[in-house]
């Protein structure tokens, strides 16, 4: 990665430019992926760790999956459901065994041979191994181990009953597999130079900070990847690839929340602009240990004091749907209501019940314009029932460790305006509020025996309709602590040229292997 | 001029070792954990402790700013916390896209600024002049990322003449230029005023000086005794503020690379601030001080040489 700038005569240079300034202005810039060899989408962050076990980001377990073959994948499209990729076939043989036999052609790069089913042992049980200090063992939980029946074939052994294997764990970066003689040489965890890849695509080229570029695998005998290259562009910031997209720079992109109505009202020439459901949460958190909300009717006072529908206007342009829990639509668990409605009376009624009338508190948010917005409504219904609140804005750097134990400022915590994202189990929206997580990712510091053990029996449950029951009874139990106000599950908004049929999952993430020419 | 010389060196130490002493305190101020935030929620607190110890967060402050600072004297800036690689390889990678950016916005800068300037004063109190004056403060008014954006939005998105993101194809020099124009003018500007209004006030003074007036009354050509004679001292003054100005753009940087998704130190810096990656940010800001000494040392050092009476000072 250099910029070369020498070996160029002054006479030379100076044709270069001209000749290219000419071009740019006589010629308006065309879409990238027009031929159907390159696709060029944004990614929000850069590439760090390519090591399934430990990945940092969606993109980056996106990359992954693309090059690292995953016995399963979600199906793009509008409903959760999976695929095989390496596995010919994969089946639930009771409650704690899963049979799988690998497809048998498949191979790794730089040598390392035939994929097999020593390779899917050693790949899953290096995720569960405590030693490996995976942030991801958790997927694995459940694990007993992987037997190896013959070369293509074997057993998953699970110590329990685990329901959300068929969710969250095997279509996920959590089921690709790595070649065991590979990893033993490296010894270490793969960062940004993978070995032995065995995807549909092959890692080519990362620039850092500027690109990752994919290649389709002249390797692969199965479904082939969508394109020639997909170039990866690290963008953080959603408005600049707005831009991008609008200048013909990108094929696909996501776009922020608050730019839906105006790209769905006004979208560019030959583009489709998508908005997907998304699976993430958002609220209003109250800690229960701070001096001043102990009291659970003044958390009361502030469910009924915050008009949730206003809020969420205000914050996405009426893009978003006012959000009734932790559970996202069309997933077990979710809800049509909450049980606090908005009324300013109640809440000044409660208020004053508990002695609590010109009360001050803060509000800490995260410095988003999405989360600003909502913040200064939330602070103008506050203000209706007489209650002072002032909006402390972090970045996330800050934001991230504000309730964490480890920190100085977790019981002075008061209200907090948060946004977590989930897979499609709602165990993974649970399971951050359980008293375990109390100073962790719980910064409500809500502590409900009750509510833990119905996250356990959810684990185990799969009659999708106690399951329904159980996360709803759960949700219930957050409503009664006063610690949460739900306000929505946001909405996933992206772009893409009318050229290219990307490949998502139902909440809008992307499948870069799913990826087609229209 | 060796005992000149010799003196703005030790000054330059002097500035990078405070300015090490005062970075390495102010990330110490931020809150937040930056074990916590590099790896992010899945992480248990076990995990957590070991990625401190391997920041060396455990050790007292004293002992981890000592080691930082005898270890960046040595050229060893660590490695990046997350990806293990030299901090020194990551930042040196981004650099070069941050000096193109810089040099490109100085070339607009110096290519307009300096001739408006000159004609300014020649046309003193002219109505050229006075255009001169009100575009020079329109342009130094208006922020770079304004600039960023309007150029954006009109060049690349709606004529769709130059591209809007990324720096250009690394092995493709045309490609790097074409990406490099709209950013460099969001750089560069402003600059543009600075320039114009210093080269202006410089040339008055030194029109009106005796020799300028010796060589009209030779009957030297205008063009002769302005660009010759004339803006040959008047330039000085411009150097020193280019010094300084190099040190401001490479703060705008940080907008354009941000706007046109460039890579580049300053978006580096920023992001390395967001995920609390100690080593990066460290290494960064040193290297762009280092860098920032370095250029206004060099234009200490040319102006010294142009004019006797500077050396004369030490």
């Amino acid at each position: 990665m250099t910029m070369n700038l020498s070996g160029v005569s002054r006479r030379s240079f100076l044709a270069a430019a001209g000749a290219f300034g000419a071009a740019t202005v006589a010629v308006p810039r065309m879409a990238l992926s027009q031929d159907g060899k390159v696709l060029t989408l944004r990614s929000y962050s850069d590439i760090q760790v390519l090591d399934p076990a430990f990945r940092l980001s969606l993109p980056e377990g996106d990359i992954i999956t693309a090059i690292f073959a995953p016995m399963v994948t979600p199906q793009p499209g509008d409903t959760w459901d999976w695929k095989a990729v390496a596995v010919d076939s994969i089946e639930q043989l009771d409650d704690v065994t899963v049979a799988f036999t690998l497809k048998d052609n498949i191979g790794f790069t730089d040598g390392y041979g035939q994929m097999t089913a020593e390779d899917v042992k050693f790949s899953i049980e290096r995720f569960a191994d405590p030693a490996m200090e995976s942030p991801y063992a958790g997927d694995w939980s459940a694990l007993k181990e992987v037997e190896v029946k013959d070369k293509l074939s074997g057993l998953i052994h699970l110590k329990n009953k685990f329901v959300p294997l068929w969710t969250t764990t095997l279509p996920t970066a959590a089921s690709c597999i790595l070649s065991k003689r590979a990893m033993e040489e490296l010894g270490d965890k793969i960062t940004t130079k993978p070995v032995a890849q065995s995807g549909q695509y092959l890692l080519a080229e990362w620039v850092p900070k500027q690109k990752t570029i994919l290649r389709r695998n002249p390797d692969w005998q199965h479904e082939p990847g969508g394109f020639d290259e997909i170039h990866i562009i690290p963008i953080e910031d959603p408005a600049t690839a707005e831009r991008g997209f609008e200048a013909g720079d990108l094929d696909y992109t996501w776009t922020s929340v608050s730019s839906i109505p105006r790209l769905k009202e006004n979208p560019p020439a030959g583009s489709v602009v998508l908005e997907k459901p998304s699976l993430a949460y958002v609220w209003l958190g109250m800690n229960q240990d701070n001096e001043a909300l102990k009291d659970v009717r003044i958390r009361r006072a502030i469910q009924h004091a915050i008009d949730r529908t206003s809020v969420v206007d205000a914050a996405y342009f009426g893009a978003a749907a006012v959000g009734n829990g932790i559970i996202a639509p069309g997933l077990p668990g979710s809800r049509d209501s909450v049980t606090y409605d908005y009324d300013p009376d109640k809440a000044r009624a409660l208020l004053a019940e508990a002695g609590a009338e010109g009360l001050t508190v803060t509000l800490d948010i995260l410095n988003q314009s999405e989360r600003l917005s909502a913040a200064q409504v939330i602070q103008a219904n506050l203000a209706d029932v007489g209650v002072t609140c002032e909006i402390k804005q972090n970045d996330s750097g800050t934001f991230w460790t504000l309730g964490a134990k480890e920190g100085d400022y977790f019981m002075n915590l008061q209200l907090i305006l948060s946004r977590f994202s989930m897979q499609p189990d709602p165990s993974w929206a649970t399971v951050w509020f359980t008293p375990e997580q109390v100073g962790v990712w719980n910064w409500e510091r809500f502590n409900n025996a009750e509510y833990k053990d119905l996250h356990e029996q959810g684990l185990v449950e799969s009659d999708n309709a106690k399951r329904d029951e159980i996360y709803k009874k759960m949700q219930g139990l957050m409503d009664e602590s006063g610690c949460y106000v739900f306000l929505t599950h946001e909405v996933v908004g992206a772009i893409h040229r009318d050229t290219i049929q990307p490949g998502l999952k139902p909440n809008g993430e992307s499948l870069l292997a799913e990826f087609k020419s229209a | 001029m060796l005992h000149y010389t010799l003196s703005r060196l030790g000054l330059a130490v002097l500035i990078v070792s405070v300015a090490m002493l005062i970075l390495f305190s102010m990330i110490y101020l931020i809150p937040g954990d930056p074990a916590a935030v590099a790896l992010g929620p899945r992480a248990t607190a076990a995990m957590r402790e070991a990625l401190r110890i391997k920041m060396g967060l455990d050790q007292p402050v004293w002992v981890q700013f000592w080691n930082f600072f005898i270890n960046a004297w040595q050229g060893d800036l660590g490695n990046e916390v997350l990806s293990d690689r030299p901090v020194s390889r990551v930042v040196l990678e981004q650099l070069p896209y941050t000096l193109a950016l810089i040099a490109g916005g100085m070339v607009w800068s110096v290519a307009l600024g300096i001739p408006l300037g000159c004609w300014a004063a020649v046309k003193r109190g002219s109505l050229a002049d006075r255009l001169v004056g009100v575009l020079s403060v329109a342009v130094i008014a208006v922020p770079s990322f304004v600039v960023a954006i309007y150029a954006l939005l009109i060049f690349a998105v709606s004529l769709r003449w130059l591209p809007a993101i990324g720096a250009g194809e690394p092995d493709d020099l045309g490609d790097q230029l074409v990406h490099l124009i709209l950013p460099s003018i969001a750089v560069g500007l402003g600059w543009v005023g600075y320039i114009a209004r210093m080269v202006r006030a410089s040339m008055l003074e030194v029109l009106e000086a005796q020799h300028i007036r010796t060589a009209r009354a030779f009957g030297l050509p205008d063009n002769q005794i302005t660009y010759q004679y004339a803006l040959t001292i008047a330039i000085l003054p411009t150097i020193t503020l280019l010094g300084v100005g190099i040190g401001q753009m490479l703060s705008s940087a940080v907008f354009a690379e941000i706007v046109f998704a460039r890579p580049g130190v300053g978006k580096l810096v920023y992001d390395a601030i967001l995920t609390r990656n100690y080593p990066l940010v460290t290494g960064a800001v040193l290297v762009t001080t280092v860098l920032f000494v370095l250029i206004n040392l060099v234009a200490d050092l040319i102006v010294g040489a142009l004019d006797p009476r500077v050396r004369s000072s030490f």
